[in-house]
Formats: C-alpha cells, structure tokens, sequence
C-alpha cells in the first residue's frame, strides 16, 4: 500500500521513461526512487534529484494523496 | 511569454528593446546591468551545434525565480528591480536564450548583484537542454 502521487519527468529522464508524467503509489521517496530504478534501470545512472510540490528535496520525505513528484536531471539553464 | 520569467524560442533584439524600457520611469535608477547568454555553435563529437531545444519544469520556475528575485533585492540593498527571462523550445545557435537585467540605484551592487542572479539561476532553475544538430 501506500499513497498515490503524480510523478512528472523532466529533461533526460523523459527520455528515459518515455513518459512525461505517470499515476504511481509509494510510502514515502526512498521507497519511490526503489521502485523507479526497478521500473526504469536507466534512470539510475542518472543523478537525479526529487521536487515535492515544487520544493526540492535534500533528504527522503514522507508523501501524502495527490503529491506531486518531479523526476529532476541536473539543471542546464542559461 | 509562458510567464513572467519563460519566453517561447529566442529572445529576440526587439524582446531585449522592450525590456531595456522597464523601470524608465524610475528615476532614482542609475545603473541597468545587463547579462545576455546566448547558444553557441559547439563541436560535440564531431558534430556542430546548430541550435538548443529548452525545456522547463514552468511552475517550479516560477517559485525559484521569484526566490531568486528576492535574495538578490535583500543581499543589495541598492538594487531597484530584477528581471530574469529565460528561452523554452528552439534557440538557433547565435540568438539568445538567457536575459538578466538589474537596475540600481549605482553600478556596484547591479554589476554584483547581475552576476550573482546569473549564478543562481544557472543552479536554481529547473530548465534542460538538448542540442540539436
């Protein structure tokens, strides 16, 4: 079990997915981040970093019903 | 413009004409600092860089760049007002795709605090790239 959130991929980790978003259930962002390595073996030769409702993360975090999750690369702005 | 800080493609001569005119009423503005970051033509593995495809996680960039705004408007008393745009979808190599403007009441805290948004933005917004060739 586990609660259900909005994952939103960005830059290469789009292309990795093939996805731009997706529906997917999780206790908390470690075990999130487990299950999309699992689910997606590329990703994790990405150091991506995680957003929870825009706010990036610095340690793993609880989730809540309807978070939102974004899949962040590297920044490569300007 | 997708919002305030994100345009659609390049940032245009006539885009940077319009925004060299914000804040022209405030008179107490001595100094525009300006940075303006455009694509270069790269050789990567043998193949030259034609042009940048941007993309952006937009609200995100919203709350970081207004972040931004504000620690810069706190660490320089001086500053007067910051402008942040930034390019999403196709930029052509030789066009620009960043534009910074501060205005101050003197030139160095905009010339410090232009350099200073220039940084934070290149570590704090939420923008990929991709090079197309």
């Amino acid at each position: 079990m586990g609660e259900e959130i909005r994952v939103l991929y960005f830059g290469t980790a789009r292309e990795t997915t093939g996805k731009n978003e997706e529906l997917l259930t999780a206790e908390d962002t470690a075990d999130l981040r487990h299950q999309l390595i699992q689910k997606y073996p590329a990703l994790g030769k990405i150091p991506f970093r995680m957003a929870l409702n825009k706010e990036l993360l610095k340690a793993d975090a609880p989730l809540n019903n309807n978070d939102i999750i974004a899949i962040l690369p590297p920044f490569q702005g300007g | 413009m997708k919002n305030r800080y994100l345009v659609r493609g390049p940032i245009t001569p006539l885009l940077i004409s319009e925004l060299l005119t914000l804040g022209n009423d405030d008179a107490g503005t001595g100094a525009v600092s300006i940075f303006i970051g455009r694509v270069r033509d790269d050789e990567i593995d043998g193949k030259r860089v034609n042009a940048i495809e941007y993309s952006a996680y937009d609200e995100m960039v919203v709350k970081e760049a207004d972040g931004i705004t504000g620690t810069i408007k706190s660490a320089f008393s001086d500053v007067r007002s910051v402008i942040i745009l930034h390019s999403t979808g196709v930029v052509r190599a030789g066009e620009a795709s960043l534009f910074i403007m501060v205005t101050s009441g003197h030139r160095d805290h905009g010339t410090r605090a232009c350099r200073h948004a220039l940084e934070m933005v290149k570590e704090r917004l939420p923008i990929w790239k991709k090079e197309l060739f």
